[in-house]
């Protein structure tokens, strides 16, 4: 594992006001958004008792813990205990946080916890994007990178010729003639990954049709990707009590 | 007069299912709490009469004994809502929520197993159980994927059908067997819409926020 940028959620999936749990490298994170519309990923431990704050909900810019309600601002502070509702919170109540942005329709973490110089991203916005969906596979991120290497671009608006591929550490484009899909590359564990997937272009041109051929398109990858180890991969759920 | 009695166990999917339906319709009902677990009640001798293949829930109508949350679903749309919007008279729209209503009793069975094993301890093989869930929610997921690009918020047609309260439970209490929301952003979508239904109901397992 390398310190880096990695995708967590498409933008646009990410209501207001809501949160939810996921992992990178099997560390659990909470990803959510404020009611100013701002998107954090944070640590997904509650430094009360080390609950998931995923399991707990959003209200007016504050997360508040499943479990005795403490709550947490936007800049992860606690600020409120049920229990001692008179007390001045020490500054020291903090949940440990990743460094986040959101681009090309995706929010991005850093995942160096409480990093305060987190390199730069390496790739620039490209307005506007039309999302696709978040795809969830029984494989690692390098068996799906092995796949995108040999995917051919779906043809869309603009379809022409041989697909042309590039790729930084977590983002792969294909691309063919003015048609370009972008797929970033979450990896959840050593055994299972998330892509989220893009349309470099205006939601007035790629809503709908485009969007289900793109998300047809990551669901025959998905097969082949699992398929090719057999269904679920190397992936054996344990299901716990 | 006759009046609706739902032989019902709190803690049992199947029977949330109807309580659920019978919320939104507004429909007064008698309860009759059975002890499934640990007490084994539907498999007692008064129990077995009204349905001898064992199982919950059990509705009543006056005389009408009717068994499997699906068929009970249907009957109570089909006698009490007027206009048709829970289970639609249209050919296709109707065949399609039939579909999905088989799909949660059938592909989502393995669900309730999991579930039952893991929160009862009863026999079952977990991870063939969990695999077999997962490939149902998948399918749920890449459904209601497709229908948001239609931009259409429910499982099936325009408005929230039986469809959509049969398919809930399962994923809704998916983390009693261990398996996480994080797979499938869509489903969590269109449950928290479905949360706001007037009538909304909870069961044990299930919070009112999302
Ligand atoms: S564990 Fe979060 S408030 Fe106690």
């Amino acid at each position: 594992m390398e310190t880096g940028w990695y995708p967590v959620a498409l933008a646009e999936g990410l209501e207001r006001g809501t949160s939810t749990g996921t992992r990178l490298f099997g560390r659990e994170l909470v990803v959510w958004r404020d009611s100013a519309d701002t998107s954090h990923v944070w640590e997904d431990r509650c430094p009360h008792r080390g609950m998931r704050l995923s399991f707990g909900f959003v209200r007016d810019n504050h997360i508040a813990c499943l479990y005795h309600g403490w709550q947490y601002d936007t800049s992860a502070q606690c600020r409120y205990i049920p229990a001692h509702p008179d007390l001045a919170v020490p500054n020291t109540i903090r949940v440990a946080t990743y460094p986040s942005i959101e681009r090309l329709g995706i929010v991005w973490a850093y995942d160096d916890l409480d990093s305060d110089a987190p390199q730069d991203i390496g790739f620039a916005e490209r307005a506007p994007v039309t999302p696709v969906r978040s795809l969830y596979i029984d494989a690692s991120a390098a068996k799906v990178f092995d796949a995108l290497v040999l995917a051919e671009c779906p043809s869309l608006k603009d379809a022409g010729g041989a697909t042309q591929r590039s790729r930084t550490d977590a983002l792969a484009s294909l691309k063919s003639g003015g048609d370009e899909i972008l797929v970033a590359v979450q990896p959840l564990s050593d055994v299972e990954s998330a892509l989220h997937i893009v349309i470099a272009g205006s939601p007035d041109v790629h809503s709908g049709d485009s969007q289900k051929r793109v998300s047809a398109w990551g669901e025959a990858l998905r097969r082949e990707i699992e398929g090719a180890a057999g269904y679920a991969g190397e992936l054996r759920h344990g299901v716990a009590p | 007069m006759s009046e609706i009695t739902l032989y019902d166990f709190e803690l049992d999917e199947n029977c949330y299912k109807v309580r659920l339906l019978l919320s939104v319709l507004g429909l007064s009902y008698r309860k009759v709490a059975v002890n499934m677990v640990p007490g084994r009640e539907h498999l007692a001798v008064a129990l077995m009469t009204l349905n001898p293949r064992g199982s919950l829930p059990i509705l009543t109508n006056g005389e009408f004994v009717l068994s499997e949350a699906e068929a009970i679903m249907t009957y109570l749309a089909r006698a009490y809502d007027d206009g048709n919007t829970w289970l639609p008279a249209e050919p296709k729209g109707h065949g399609t929520v039939a579909m999905w209503l088989q799909f949660a009793s059938r592909d989502l069975h393995a669900a309730y197993l999991a579930r039952r094993l893991a929160m009862f301890d009863e026999p079952g093989d977990e991870v063939a159980l969990g695999l077999a869930a997962r490939r149902a929610f998948r399918l749920m997921e890449d459904h209601m994927t497709a229908r948001e690009f239609d931009r259409a918020a429910w499982f099936v047609g325009d408005n929230p059908s039986l469809a959509d309260l049969a398919l809930f439970p399962a994923i809704a209490l998916s983390r009693d067997f261990g398996i996480e929301h994080e797979a499938y952003p869509a489903l969590r979508r269109w449950m928290r819409l479905l949360r706001a239904i007037p009538g909304f109901m909870t069961m044990p397992g299930i919070s009112d926020y999302y």
